[in-house]
């Protein structure tokens, strides 16, 4: 403070000498020393000159040091540093307090960041922790496509180290990479929108195989262009999901499918897919007792490790399209040699070899190493042709049906405890399907020779019962035959004898008469059962049947002393039908009415009309119908009545089913009741 | 005399056999069916049974039962229309089954045969 006060001092000299000369030239004016005057003068000029110099290098040298303090902060601000110097700015001027404010405003900026940056220290930790400590795989991949980060659990999980992967591409650890995923990241680079993939199979070099949820996504940090993979391992799941689907699917498969290899070719599927079993091969062998021997009956699995890789290929690609878990046909087309192989092959069962020890002894084996375990024989040896491989046996109830083996030819995984564990689990339920089927098939044979019989059965029926209508048609016509016959040979006694009664003659002859009107009627009613339908077209009036009928058995009635009761309905619609059949039809069920009723009894018939059909009720007061005879009564040639043929209400049956109608026995309280419904047309 | 039972729904039947067989010499009676006959065979002591199989009220097998539980030793000749009821069990109890004809030798011939035995 006090040096710029000097400096200020410092800026009136020349004023004050300006001033001194100025007197001076004032005095000199009057005093006529003009010379004086003009030195005097230049002087001033002079001093005036040095003093603006002077004074703009002082400024100049003041000021210039303090705009490059302000500059440097301001360029400090600008690389985002804001605190740099504790010195106060010199001065009291409007710089100064420029100065100062800027310094301020510094310092409140660095507090500001210095407070975020722990924020974003505490996040950063948090963020760390969290990609460490999930249980997805991570994977970030640069714009190359090169791997520049893999998380703790996808290391271990894979058997790799940050350090091994570290600029290898996906391809590079991966045993096969699914077309879908290369796609899925071509698409994230172009569009940097998110890609889900689900349930994709992957297998590493390593032979580790999992299936993961996988979600693809683009960053950027620090200008560059980063792709994210995060792996939801769902492998457990999707096996217990799959299993838990395979063995419905197996026993639907079962109950749907009529042919036995299907069921097999499904349970070994279940072996080798992959989220089932996921066994490289699977063969099938079931016991033969009748000729004693251990059949090949079905093989999943492929030929050859090309044939493999396309299969893992396909069937991790038909699951990211499909969400459900499917058995897949992973050997269509595939796996031949070995179908055939499997298929030509049988052990006798009284071969001592593995496959045959495991079916009597019902215990799974586990080989490790056949080339030198001596429990394999070179006949197994040759035919399995791997190292490694596990049979269980196929037990159903008490008894050993067969055996499964199934290895890993091609990718070479060891056969671990709980795949063997998984694979007898699975063997026993197999097992059961297997046996089912067969019980089906049983079944269904056993249903097949009972359809036979009862066709058999149905083809005597039909023949009992042509033997049955000869039968009665037979007695029918024997009765009146012996009648006629008989009454005809006392004719020809009476006439030989010395003295013929003429009245005996003539009651022979009546009788011989009678039997044959009876006879013939019996022939017309036959005749009239087996009659094909007619075509009806006219429309009639029930009632008017029913009353003309009624007129033309009046004698009847009274003779029987029998009454009839009518109640015909007013409305009722007319009937297609033929009415001297409708009358046939009514007059055999009014003769039965009367024959069943003592005299005295009643008869009604009734007309109504119900659910748009004409209803004719014909009821009596007789005994009504046997409770045994209900069912029958409308069968041609059942008869309760001595001297019908038992054709009358097969008749009427007939006629009315011709009729489109419906006929019912009943019995009523007192008598019997029978129903006759006929459509209206339309 | 030897009594003969006609068990027959037929009216000019039965009246033909009961003219035939006393003029052969029997006496004869007559049940219109089995229901009468039984009654009959109650009350009267015969030494043959004519029986029809299909009556009305009851058939000949139900009275062949009948009759049979009254009276065990009396011979019975089943004569019917129906050739098939021959091979029934029901019918083997009674002692002969004829298949009715206009012809009654075959009928008389079996009548004189069975009383024969009976009165041996």
């Amino acid at each position: 403070m006090k040096r710029n006060i000097q400096i200020q001092l410092l800026m009136y000299i020349p004023d004050v000498l300006l001033l001194v000369l100025a007197v001076f030239a004032f005095v000199g004016m009057f005093n006529q020393y003009q010379q004086a005057l003009f030195i005097v003068i230049g002087l001033l000029i002079a001093l005036m000159i040095i003093r603006t110099i002077f004074i703009n290098n002082l400024i100049r040298k003041l000021y210039t040091s303090r705009i490059i303090d302000i500059r440097t902060l301001i360029n400090a601000f600008k690389k985002g540093k804001y605190k740099l110097r504790t010195e106060q700015p010199r001065g009291d001027d409007a710089l100064a307090d420029i100065h100062r404010d800027l310094v301020i405003v510094g310092t409140h900026f660095d507090n500001i960041i210095s407070s975020q940056q722990g924020e974003i220290e505490k996040l950063r930790e948090l963020y760390d922790s969290i990609v460490l400590s999930l249980n997805s795989y991570f994977l970030v991949l640069n714009e190359r496509e090169e791997i520049i980060f893999a998380n703790e659990v996808f290391c271990k999980k894979f058997q790799i180290s940050l350090e091994y992967i570290a600029g290898k591409k996906i391809d590079d650890i991966f045993y096969f990479v699914t077309g879908r995923i290369k796609e899925s990241i071509q698409q994230v680079k172009r569009n940097g929108s998110s890609v889900v993939l689900e349930k994709t199979h992957l297998l590493s070099n390593e032979r580790i195989s999992i299936i993961a949820d996988i979600k693809i996504s683009y960053i950027t940090v620090k200008g560059e262009n980063q792709i994210v993979l995060v792996m939801d391992d769902i492998t457990n799941r999707c096996r217990k999901d799959y299993q838990i689907s395979l063995i419905s699917q197996i026993s639907e498969s079962i109950q749907h499918d009529d042919r036995l290899d299907h069921v097999l070719h499904t349970i070994l599927t279940g072996v080798t897919s992959g989220t089932g079993l996921g066994f490289n091969r699977a063969m099938l062998f079931l016991k033969d007792e009748k000729r004693h021997i251990l059949s090949g009956r079905m093989a999943v699995g492929p030929d050859t490790i090309e044939e493999a890789i396309k299969i893992w290929n396909s069937v991790a690609s038909e699951r990211e399209e499909n969400n459900n878990v499917a058995i897949e046909d992973t050997a269509e087309g595939k796996g031949q040699e070995l179908l055939k192989k499997v298929q030509t092959a049988s052990f006798d069962l009284k071969e001592d070899n593995l496959l045959v020890r495991v079916l009597n002894t019902a215990t799974s084996i586990h080989i490790h190493d056949a080339s030198i375990d001596s429990r394999v024989d070179e006949n197994i040896k040759k035919f399995i042709d791997v190292n490694e491989f596990v049979i269980v046996p196929l037990v159903a109830g008490n008894r050993t049906i067969g055996v499964i083996v199934a290895d890993n030819k091609f990718n070479q995984i060891p056969v671990g405890v709980d795949s063997v564990d998984l694979l007898s689990i699975f063997a026993y339920q197999a097992a059961l399907s297997i046996e089912s089927y067969n019980n089906l098939e049983m079944v269904q044979d056993e249903m097949d020779k009972i359809q036979h019989r009862q066709e058999a059965i149905v083809e005597s029926e039909k023949l009992a019962a042509v033997g049955r209508i000869a039968s009665h048609i037979a007695h029918e016509i024997r009765n009146p035959l012996v009648t006629m016959g008989g009454y005809a040979r006392r004719i020809i006694q009476q006439t030989d004898s010395e003295i013929p009664k003429g009245a005996q003659v003539h009651k022979a002859a009546n009788v011989i008469i009678n039997e044959a009107d009876r006879l013939e009627k019996i022939l017309s009613n036959v005749m009239d059962f087996t009659r094909s339908s007619p075509f009806i077209l006219k429309f009639n009036n029930i009632n008017e049947v029913i009353e003309d009928t009624v007129n033309l058995l009046r004698n009847l009635f009274q003779e029987r002393r029998v009454e009839i009761d009518l109640q015909l309905g007013d409305d009722i619609p007319l009937v297609k039908s033929d009415f001297n059949q409708m009358k046939q039809v009514m007059l055999n069920l009014l003769q039965n009415s009367i024959d069943a009723t003592a005299s005295h009894g009643k008869i009604y018939v009734e007309t109504v009309m119900r659910n748009k059909k004409v209803v004719i009720i014909v009821r009596d007061t007789g005994p009504g119908f046997e409770q045994d005879d209900i069912e029958k009564v409308f069968d041609p040639f059942f008869s309760t009545k001595v001297t019908g043929v038992g054709l009358g209400l097969a008749i009427v049956k007939k006629i009315i089913m011709d009729h489109g109608g419906e006929i019912t026995a009943t019995n009523r309280e007192n008598g019997a009741e029978v129903q006759i419904s006929l459509p209206l047309p339309g | 005399m030897s009594k003969i039972l006609i068990v027959e729904d037929e009216q000019h039947q039965r009246e033909l056999y009961a003219m035939e067989l006393q003029e052969d010499g029997y006496e004869v009676d007559q049940a219109s069916n089995g229901k009468e006959a039984v009654d009959m065979v109650k009350d009267n002591k015969y030494d043959l049974v004519i029986l029809d199989i299909r009556m009305p009220e009851m058939d000949g097998i139900e009275a062949l039962g009948k009759i049979l539980s009254r009276d065990k030793k009396i011979p019975i000749i089943i004569y019917t229309a129906y050739s098939n009821y021959k091979s029934n069990f029901m019918t083997w109890t009674a002692d002969a089954y004829i298949t009715k004809s206009s012809n009654l030798d075959e009928l008389k011939e079996k009548i004189s045969e069975l009383l024969t035995t009976r009165n041996q």
